[in-house]
């Protein structure tokens, strides 16, 4: 780079740009000898020692030394795949934890569910308070997700592509499905996933195959590549034409200003402190230092995300918004403000839609947090050792 | 044992001068070498068991007047043994190939009464480990006398080998190195190791390889200094054990490993209350967690700590030309190098 003489600063001369890269996209040249004295993951277990001791009272020793040990996946069965993947799958020992439940889910009607204690006939007991509190419960169809029974640890083998090219299943965690069944999209819907990457809640929302029309956003370029490379795997082209699919990269905070009042349903997955990669992973990890400012913003961005998807969705649309940490400041608080933010600034008014009934559903698979005053989490135990995973479903009234 | 020889020669002296005496009607029947030492070892031992010994005395010295090597169902009963325990004897005697094992059958029997035990146990003990049988006579008393020098003093003695009677079977080689270990590897005290020998006489037969290792765990991992080791019985569990439970503990937030001080945030429960009580009550009182956690957690490991000895093999393969010269961190070196992710 030149001296710019004619406007008269007087520039250093640059050899390189790499004092203007950002930081994270720089390349490293230089890698340590020596383990660092406190790494990252270090960093957050004590971060989240104090923390969640707090939040979480006696369940938190059962909860960090799951968090410790090997994730438990699920496999998301593509239902554009060829081969007959249930069967195999199910030869193995796995079950499809949704359709294996206790209770029957009408998707079309609406049915009051109570079941009490292990009778498998269903009888629309309402004895019980809570029960009578049940509101009926819709998801999203089609969806078939296979896990290893509790306790079992045996491992999933990699997909193999059927005589089409595409992969049987994606071995994902399987709480996080769970959004997306709670997101209910039903036919003709057009559905935007807010922070969509790597992909796979994107890919199980394609499952259903009832859309009317996806948009697939991500801010970081790198990640958006990922993300279209999963789809390029597992769904048939036809299915990722423009007419079905959008895929973009821009900031996800300014949706508010782009297509306010579009969609029937949005997905806001957050990104976050991702607790349980935190603790495992040193590259890239959020409570490195020089990341702790952008750690520290993180709350504020995702309030931010989940106003524009509020801001998206049309009067009688609905919003679900997750993330994948237990921590309160970034699940309860932020959707509390948001909610408050949208009435004050915005003048919509939100319902939160009950999620009980889907914990009543899957209590067999998954062990849900206690006693939350607001939406839903699936903590981590070592015999299901899925999640964290927080949801929460808006519905906007106006 | 110079001693012990100076005394037999004289009770021998005195013996063949003697004429009638109530003390020694039984030397009358013979001289087989076995009797003066039986005596001496009566005259120089305190322990308490005497008649029994003058029973057995008896039993053996009959036996030994026959010199045919004999070993009758009568004269096993006489010794003491029970009606089935002496049939036992006798067939395992007549079974085993060879002319002396019927004198070597003689001879170790004689030598574990020698040591005070009672013939009920001397029964469970031969019938727990055969190989007894084969002992010679002077490795027996040569293998006791070093058993002896390692600490292990009357009661203890007789306690280890009535627990552990294979500590007889393995050459003093093996035990004394496992002595030299413990006092030069591990620095435990003298002391400190006669107890081990003592609590967990097994410890024997375990490779020194794998001894070092589980030391290392727990005097670097856990933070648990030697005293405490000995006072847990921590060479009784196998280090599959300790781990797994250290581990469940530390996951779960409950144990800390000491940092270059010596301190940590949080008091870590007693090796004692970690090793020495069952299950159940480690899940119940220490850990504080379900079985079924616990049990999913141990398979979890078992898979870990595989593919941790996988990655080492591979490792060391190619790691085989470094070299540490520091030998005060030698120790915690070698364990961190095994141990690095």
């Amino acid at each position: 780079m030149a001296l710019f003489m004619d406007t008269g600063l007087l520039l250093r001369k640059v050899n390189n740009l790499r004092c203007f890269t950002p930081r994270r996209n720089r390349v490293k040249e230089k890698w340590a000898a020596t383990r660092a004295k406190y790494p990252p993951t270090t960093l957050a277990l004590q971060h989240f020692d104090a923390a969640y001791g707090i939040q979480l009272g006696h369940l938190w020793p059962s909860v960090r030394a799951a968090l410790l040990c090997e994730r438990k996946y699920g496999a998301l069965v593509n239902n554009f795949s060829d081969d007959d993947v249930l069967s195999d799958l199910q030869d193995q020992g796995c079950r499809d934890f949704i359709s294996d439940t206790d209770l029957e889910v009408h998707l079309e009607q609406i049915s009051a569910v109570g079941v009490e204690g292990e009778s498998s006939d269903l009888s629309t007991k309402t004895s019980d308070i809570s029960h009578q509190q049940l509101s009926p419960l819709q998801i999203s169809r089609n969806i078939k997700c296979l896990v290893f029974p509790r306790g079992d640890i045996t491992r999933f083998k990699p997909a193999k592509p059927d005589k089409f090219g595409l992969l049987g299943y994606y071995l994902m965690d399987a709480a996080s499905v769970l959004p997306c069944l709670a997101l209910d999209v039903q036919e003709g819907h057009n559905v935007l996933d807010l922070c969509a990457a790597p992909g796979g809640k994107t890919l199980t929302l394609l499952q259903t195959q009832c859309l009317g029309f996806l948009c697939v956003n991500d801010s970081s370029i790198s990640r958006t590549l990922r993300l279209k490379r999963v789809l390029h795997s597992y769904t048939p082209k036809p299915f990722l034409s423009g007419d079905n699919l959008r895929i973009t990269s821009f900031d996800g905070t300014k949706w508010g200003e782009i297509e306010r009042d579009t969609f029937d349903r949005v997905l806001v997955d957050v990104p976050c402190t991702t607790d349980r990669h935190s603790l495992v992973e040193d590259d890239n990890n959020i409570f490195s230092r020089s990341r702790t400012g952008e750690r520290r913003r993180l709350p504020q961005l995702q309030l931010e995300l989940l106003l524009a998807g509020i801001e998206a969705t049309h009067p009688g649309g609905e919003i679900l918004y997750s993330t994948c940490t237990l921590s309160q400041t970034q699940n309860q608080s932020v959707v509390e403000q948001a909610i408050h933010l949208a009435q004050e600034n915005h003048s919509i008014h939100l319902q939160v839609v009950d999620l009980k009934p889907l914990t009543h559903m899957f209590r067999k698979t998954f062990h849900f947090a206690p006693n939350l005053h607001l939406g839903e989490m699936v903590i981590p135990h070592l015999a299901a050792n899925f999640g964290p995973i927080y949801m929460c479903k808006l519905k906007r009234l106006t | 044992m110079g001693a012990c020889v100076a005394a037999r020669q004289v009770l021998r002296w005195s013996v063949r001068s003697a004429t009638s005496s109530a003390l020694f009607s039984p030397l009358r029947f013979g001289c087989c070498h076995v009797q003066p030492l039986c005596i001496s070892r009566r005259l120089l031992c305190s322990s308490g068991s005497d008649c029994i010994l003058q029973s057995n005395h008896h039993g053996v010295t009959d036996l030994s007047g026959k010199h045919a090597a004999e070993l009758s169902l009568r004269s096993l009963v006489n010794m003491g043994f029970t009606d089935s325990q002496a049939e036992q004897i006798y067939e395992t005697v007549s079974k085993a190939k060879g002319a002396s094992s019927a004198k070597h059958a003689l001879s170790a029997l004689s030598s574990l009464f020698a040591l005070g035990l009672n013939a009920s146990t001397v029964g469970k003990l031969l019938e727990k480990c055969p190989q007894l049988y084969t002992i010679k006579e002077s490795q027996f008393q040569q293998r006791i006398g070093n058993l002896r020098r390692q600490g292990l003093g009357e009661g203890s003695l007789q306690r280890v080998v009535s627990h552990y009677p294979q500590i007889l079977v393995v050459p003093m080689k093996k035990i004394n190195n496992v002595g030299m270990f413990l006092r030069e590897k591990c620095l435990f005290t003298v002391q400190q190791v006669t107890e081990i020998l003592r609590d967990s006489p097994a410890i024997i037969e375990e490779d020194l390889g794998e001894l070092e290792y589980k030391f290392q765990y727990v005097y670097f991992r856990m933070g648990v200094k030697q005293a405490e080791m000995v006072k847990s019985k921590l060479f009784r569990f196998t280090l599959n054990e300790v781990r797994s439970r250290h581990c469940f503990l530390e996951r779960r937030g409950l144990y800390q490993t000491p940092d270059k001080k010596g301190q940590t945030l949080i008091v870590n429960p007693k090796l004692n209350s970690i090793l020495t009580v069952d299950q159940d009550t480690f899940l119940a009182q220490v850990a504080k967690a379900s079985a079924e956690e616990y049990d999913v957690f141990q398979r979890l490991m078992a898979r870990e700590w595989q593919a941790e000895e996988h990655q080492e093999n591979f490792e060391a393969v190619s790691d085989d030309d470094e070299e540490e010269k520091d030998e005060e961190n030698e120790g915690k070196k070698a364990y961190m190098r095994r141990k690095k992710k």
